[in-house]
């Protein structure tokens, strides 16, 4: 699968408003440099959710995983981009 | 007030299913009887394989074996320490029924702590997992009494030991109903009563297939998700990690769940994003715990044939107090009192004795002096009953912020932490709500002026706040501080110095 980063952070902003869709207006502000926790207000269980998505959605497999993992909405880009190479 | 309940719960089953609810005083007398009922049957499934109740029983007989081979005597505390596995069970059933006492550490403790913990509940021996060696490797090396053992070892198989109901089972730890970290000592009697209290309520209890994704570590995942499970002839299937959790149940096929309401709420969205029942065409119960249960998750469920059961409990209690029956439950309440739960109210307040009841915190005569009166577990937990029996969660303690995955989290322990710097005076943790809805937990400190000024710091708010973040890092993940404020005046303070505690969320 040949994706840009923008199609992947278009994909990723769906999952995001599905997750929490009182919060649409921001999620699709959102840039490569917004902050999955202080940003966005991802908790443990949203990191849980946002990662089943990702794995359904791109076919891949994810390392395990906690909301520490990723900080940034870029770090979620490049683990993909590598992940579907 | 005594509520003598089992007859109320009758109802709710077949006479037959009732009756087999049997209680025993001893997990040696439970893991007897399962044995002996159910053989052969699959009990527990993990990556490594499947392993039948005859397995069990030969592997715990085995690493009894391991603790005799390595000079540990019945009476000694245990520590175990490992990711939820068939051999965190087995390393569980071993210590406990050779009549030792088990510490089940929660696996994310770092080497440092696992040492303390290993002083601080004056540890004989600590289990492990292979993979958790650089863990322990502190402990190891530095408590030369302490006797490491993989909890892969085994030895020639040793009967279980004489224990009674009054023989101390697990140390599990705790934030409790003021704060800092401590360890509940349980009794088999008081493991044993939660495990049959998890048998009460609903129709079918026995032979059922679970899906473990909580830490065994948690007292809701060793005793609802694995002891009830073993007790019943049911056959549990181990998660290796909770991400795994779905692909794991389209397998598996269970039909119980045990689970927080984050969880039971994420599954509930999954299945709506992919069009399809996430939790698979046999589900029947999910059992939801350990945070306050909203209504809507009830009825979302009832719509697709499963039931959730919002109930009560406490690590103090050996998990549970109160829980919903099958039919006529009431969505807002926490259900009926467990059979042989004694409570009373007293100013809002629930305070508990029991046979589920623990000890007392282990090492902690100031903790315990404040948890009890007159022989009452006075549980900070504000209830109201209602003309049915059923109980109500009216506010939690004060002091304790529950997060939305059902994880505790005690201001006091994460202020430690802060206090620790020279240049705080003092500090307040506290949940917080964001502009978009999020809830985070924040920090508010009191800056130490006169150190502050001796070290000639000119910006104090700025270099505070990087002192914060600083220290911020070094947190676990549950405890990190998303918001910092520096104060330039004290807290609002009780007639005894106290800090007036914030509340911006319930």
């Amino acid at each position: 699968m040949q994706l840009s980063r923008k199609e992947i952070l278009e994909k990723l902003q769906d999952i995001m408003i599905s997750i929490n869709d009182n919060d649409r207006e921001r999620i699709e502000a959102c840039t490569e440099q917004t902050r999955l926790v202080e940003d966005l207000g991802l908790t443990s269980v949203g990191m849980l959710y946002l990662v089943i998505v990702l794995e359904e959605s791109f076919r891949i497999k994810f390392e395990d995983v906690g909301a520490a993992t990723f900080s940034t909405v870029a770090k979620v880009i490049d683990y993909i981009e590598e992940k579907i190479k | 007030m005594k509520f003598e309940t089992r007859h109320l719960f009758e109802k709710y089953t077949d006479k037959e299913t009732f009756d087999n609810i049997k209680e025993y005083a001893t997990l040696v007398e439970m893991l007897e009887s399962s044995v002996r009922r159910y053989g052969d049957d699959p009990a527990i499934t993990d990556a490594t394989g499947a392993y039948s109740y005859r397995d069990l029983d030969r592997d715990v007989a085995a690493f009894r074996g391991a603790l005799k081979a390595r000079g540990i005597l019945p009476g000694a505390r245990v520590g175990i320490i490992g990711a939820n596995s068939y051999q965190l069970v087995k390393a569980f059933l071993g210590v406990t029924t050779y009549g030792c006492t088990a510490v089940v550490l929660p696996m994310q403790l770092d080497d440092k702590t696992v040492f303390g913990c290993s002083m601080k509940f004056a540890m004989n021996a600590l289990v492990y997992h292979d993979a958790f060696e650089e863990k322990i490797a502190f402990a190891r090396s530095t408590n030369k009494n302490l006797v490491c053992l993989s909890w892969s070892e085994a030895g020639d198989a040793v009967p279980a030991a004489e224990v009674t109901g009054e023989t101390p089972c697990v140390i599990m730890f705790t934030g409790g109903t003021t704060g800092k970290s401590k360890g509940a000592l349980l009794t088999h009697r008081a493991i044993l009563q939660g495990t049959v209290n998890g048998c009460y309520g609903y129709k079918d209890v026995f032979g059922q297939r679970y899906m473990l994704a909580l830490p065994l570590s948690h007292i809701f995942g060793l005793v609802r998700n694995m002891l009830t499970p073993l007790y019943t002839g049911s056959h549990v299937f181990i998660c290796k990690t909770p991400k795994d959790l779905f692909s794991d149940i389209a397998v598996f096929k269970p039909t119980v769940l045990v689970l927080v309401p984050a969880l039971a709420e994420m599954a509930l969205n999954l299945s709506r994003k992919f069009n399809r029942n996430m939790l698979g065409a046999d589900m029947k119960y999910i059992i939801c715990g350990a945070a306050a249960v909203a209504p809507y998750l009830i009825e979302e469920y009832a719509k697709i044939g499963i039931t959730v059961f919002p109930g009560y409990g406490l690590t103090e209690s050996a998990n549970l107090v109160s829980g919903n029956p099958e039919q006529g439950a009431k969505p807002e309440s926490v259900g009926i009192p467990y059979p042989h739960q004694e409570f009373k109210i007293v100013d809002g307040e629930l305070w508990l004795k029991g046979l589920n009841m623990m000890e007392g915190y282990v090492g902690e005569a100031e903790e315990n002096a404040n948890a009890y009166e007159d022989g009452w577990f006075k549980t900070g937990d504000l209830v109201r009953l209602d003309e049915d029996g059923f109980l109500y969660i009216v506010g939690r303690s004060k002091d304790i912020i529950v997060l939305s995955n059902g994880e505790n989290v005690s201001p006091a322990e994460v202020e430690t932490y802060f206090n620790a710097l020279p240049t705080v005076q003092d500090s307040q943790v506290y949940e917080d709500v964001l502009e978009n809805g999020v809830h985070i937990l924040a920090v508010e400190v009191v800056p130490r002026i006169t150190e502050l000024a001796r070290m000639g710091v000119t910006n104090v708010a700025e270099y505070l706040e990087n002192q914060l973040k600083e220290v911020n890092t070094t947190l676990p993940s549950h405890m990190k501080i998303t918001k910092f404020i520096v104060r330039d005046s004290d807290f609002e303070r009780t007639p005894s110095m106290k800090i007036v505690r914030y509340k911006k969320c319930n």
